[in-house]
């Protein structure tokens, strides 16, 4: 182990000394993030919907519709749309072709009384197809709302027949009551806007700290190839240690470089940047995880190759490759399904799910359970084969 | 050059090695043992097998059969305890480019398990034994070839090993540099280091080592000292003195000494061929002045490894 160490530490130092090593390890993953983040927030990656409603209803339940689901998802601390007020149908419907609006959404008159009656009723929803999540959202929320009204008329229904009264007024205010309350929709509509949407300046200072991650992991493998082409190989084998510290030395001074930069590319971004990177126990396991896999792809690619240099390309296109599959540069959310299923295979999906999953306050580890467990099964499975070849380059010669 | 005391259990024990590279045969059957304060050099051409052997020794390269101790233990790829007592020299510099000389010292020194005021003190001491002393706080990338050539063997140093091995040492060095190199090695060797040195100028194995083993092709086809290899093969020495005087008569006197095997007159003066060039000349000159010669030159040739490499081998040591 004393070895081991001996040898990470002169790994560092040489590559501290190397400044371009810090430079890709640090400085260009937050410049970048900063200028995409920069660049981004103006036009809009945090998501604002704008509705309309036209209510020509003004039953109960309209009023339960507009002061409860919509009333929350316009919350201007929690919510993620604005409800803008409009004179006529006609106008909202005009709004909503020039793009102004996301989605409006008609209560048509005698819906109170349709629901009270027990059927069909039914909100309309006018989508601006350019707008696929905002009408979604408006769509999920009024279905969701449906749905729940239902539930509910039909429990408030058994209360009241087994108290043997008939539906009365009394009725509709209790139902209106009762579904203004239920919280489904806003949920719903939260976790629709908020799970696969982060922040631009978040989602920058992740992508970009894993797609650089490549380059510093691949620094302990490479160095080996190094040291090989370099001649301090043999005598490092000839030294009094087992050959397994020179592989373990080799790992441990990739790991601590990846580790440090990721740590100081979440603080630096959290401070400088404003990024919201989430719950700290959760996001380090998660760094911990994309270090891991990191390590392992690289590790593998370069104890394939003959030389460092190939080894470097070959690492240069898997990163690039990867994090584009995997959404580091542009979100997926857009790409069609295919893409969404192949991105499983990246580790910068599962880190970006991961990291965004942890968005809305209040979500710990046990959220991304599943990213988590997914970056230690890339990372551990490249990196045993990575570790067996690295084991023989140094015995073989 | 003295012989080390013989008897003393050898430091260095080699039986048999063998290694082949797919269909190609590295070594095969090479064997031999060094003494305390022995040099042994290890002399032959480009490819005939020396690092390979020299890798099997200090435990570097698997070996496809054999035998390796170094004082009394055994040594393999997985030995690290028996590895502290070889220090090894690579042919090809295994130094850090982007270190200064103390830190590759430092590192190695560390790795060797010196303790951190022990290997600054054997820092000081190797950094001046190589003559590195006033760079030592240099980036080795600005060392000339000489002076990384010098580190190189500084680090084998470090650990005050049993058996030092150094292979090829003086490659590509000035004659300045590589006259300090060999003194360097005459010095450890008269300390009582046993020194496996490897090399494909003769000059030096002449000039450094107490025996020779002649390796091509993975063998060894000879072994022994210098004169024991000459004599090996059936040559003498021969002495070409310029002279005056009855170059006729005194062939006739000086060919009946005893050492002398034969004598001939040419016309600059004689030609004799002798056991023991050395040794004999100061009779040899007594004879030729007493036979009534003015003698103007000597010169002494003595047959060399180079010789009796071409006799075992049929070509040149170096093409
Ligand atoms: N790693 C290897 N893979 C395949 N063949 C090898 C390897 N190392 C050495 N050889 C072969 O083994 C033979 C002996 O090589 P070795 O390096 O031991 O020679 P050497 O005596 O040290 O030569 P030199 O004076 O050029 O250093 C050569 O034919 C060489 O091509
Ligand atoms: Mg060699």
């Amino acid at each position: 182990m004393h070895a081991a160490l001996l040898i990470a530490a002169k790994d560092l130092r040489q590559r501290v000394r190397d400044r371009s090593a810090i430079v890709v390890a640090v400085i260009a993953p937050f410049a970048l993030a900063a200028i995409f983040g920069m660049l981004i927030r103006d036009g809009g990656t945090e998501f604002t919907a704008h509705y309309a409603i036209i209510d020509d209803d003004g039953g109960p339940i309209a009023a339960a519709f507009i002061d409860g689901p919509m009333a929350a998802l316009a919350d201007p601390e929690t919510g993620v749309a604005e409800i803008v007020d409009v004179a006529s149908e006609a106008e909202a419907r005009e709004q909503v072709d020039a793009g102004e609006l996301d989605a409006v959404i008609l209560i048509p008159a005698g819906f109170s009384d349709a629901v009270l009656a027990g059927g069909g009723a039914k909100l309309a929803i006018i989508g601006n197809t350019d707008s696929t999540l905002g009408t979604e959202v408006a769509r999920a929320v009024s279905s969701a709302f449906m749905d729940e009204l239902a539930a509910i008329r039909l429990s408030v229904a058994a209360v009241l027949e087994a108290q043997g009264r008939t539906p009365d007024p009394a009725y509709a205010a209790e139902l209106a009551e009762r579904a203004q309350q239920s919280a489904t929709p806003v949920t719903l509509a939260g976790t629709l806007a908020d799970s696969r949407q982060m922040g631009a300046t978040t989602f920058y200072a992740a992508s970009m700290a894993i797609f650089f991650l490549f380059f510093t992991a691949q620094f302990g493998a490479l160095s080996l190839l190094g040291e090989r082409r370099g001649g301090t190989l043999p005598r490092l084998v000839a030294a009094p240690i087992p050959p397994w510290a020179i592989v373990a030395g080799k790992a441990l001074g990739s790991f601590v470089l990846a580790a440090v930069a990721m740590a100081v590319l979440v603080a630096s971004s959290t401070v400088l940047l404003g990024a919201t990177w989430g719950d700290p126990l959760a996001v380090a396991t998660l760094v911990l995880g994309a270090v891991v896999a990191a390590m392992g792809i690289t590790a593998l690619i370069t104890t394939l190759s003959r030389t460092e240099e190939q080894a470097g390309n070959l690492n240069s296109i898997a990163a690039v490759s990867l994090a584009i599959l995997g959404g580091a540069f542009f979100p997926l959310g857009r790409g069609p399904d295919i893409l969404q299923q192949v991105s499983l295979l990246t580790p910068h999906a599962w880190f970006l799910r991961g990291i965004s999953d942890l968005g809305p306050a209040g979500t710990g580890i046990g959220t991304v359970l599943l990213p988590i467990a997914a970056l230690f099964v890339i990372g551990l499975g490249t990196g045993a084969i990575g570790l067996a070849r690295a084991g023989r380059l140094v015995v073989a010669r | 050059m003295t012989m080390p005391a013989s008897g003393a259990s050898p430091v260095l024990e080699a039986r048999d090695l063998q290694k082949r590279f797919g269909d190609r045969v590295a070594v095969d059957g090479v064997g031999f043992t060094i003494a305390p304060g022995e040099t042994y050099g290890l002399l032959g051409p480009n490819g005939a097998g020396k690092t390979t052997t020299i890798s099997m020794i200090c435990g570097i390269l698997a070996r496809d059969g054999g035998t390796v101790s170094v004082a009394g233990q055994p040594v393999d790829v997985g030995t690290p305890a028996a590895k502290a007592t070889i220090g090894y020299v690579p042919q090809d510099l295994a130094i850090y480019p982007d270190l200064t000389a103390r830190e590759n010292l430092s590192f190695f020194a560390r790795l060797y398990g010196l303790k951190r005021t022990d290997a600054k003190a054997r820092i000081d001491d190797v950094l001046e034994v190589v003559g590195l002393a006033d760079r030592a706080g240099d980036r080795t990338d600005q060392y000339s070839g000489g002076m990384k050539r010098r580190l190189n063997i500084a680090i084998g140093l470090l650990h005050r090993p049993q058996l030092l091995v150094l292979d090829e040492p003086t490659v590509g060095v000035d004659p300045q540099s590589r006259n300090a190199i060999l003194e360097s090695v005459e010095a450890l060797g008269r300390e009582g280091m046993a020194i496996l040195y490897t090399t494909h100028y003769m000059e030096e194995a002449e000039r450094l080592c107490h025996r020779v083993g002649i390796i091509d092709t993975g063998k060894i086809r000879a072994e022994g000292t210098r004169r024991e290899l000459v004599a090996m093969v059936g040559q003498r020495d021969k002495v070409k003195l310029s002279a005056t005087g009855d170059l006729g008569a005194a062939a006739q006197t000086l060919a009946r000494e005893p050492g002398v095997a034969d004598a001939t007159a040419n016309e600059n003066g004689l030609e004799l061929i002798v056991d023991d060039a050395r040794g004999l000349l100061p009779r040899l000159l007594q004879a030729a002045a007493d036979a009534g010669l003015t003698v103007s030159t000597v010169e002494v040739v003595e047959p060399d490894l180079e010789a009796v490499f071409l006799h075992l081998t049929g070509r040149a040591l170096r093409d």
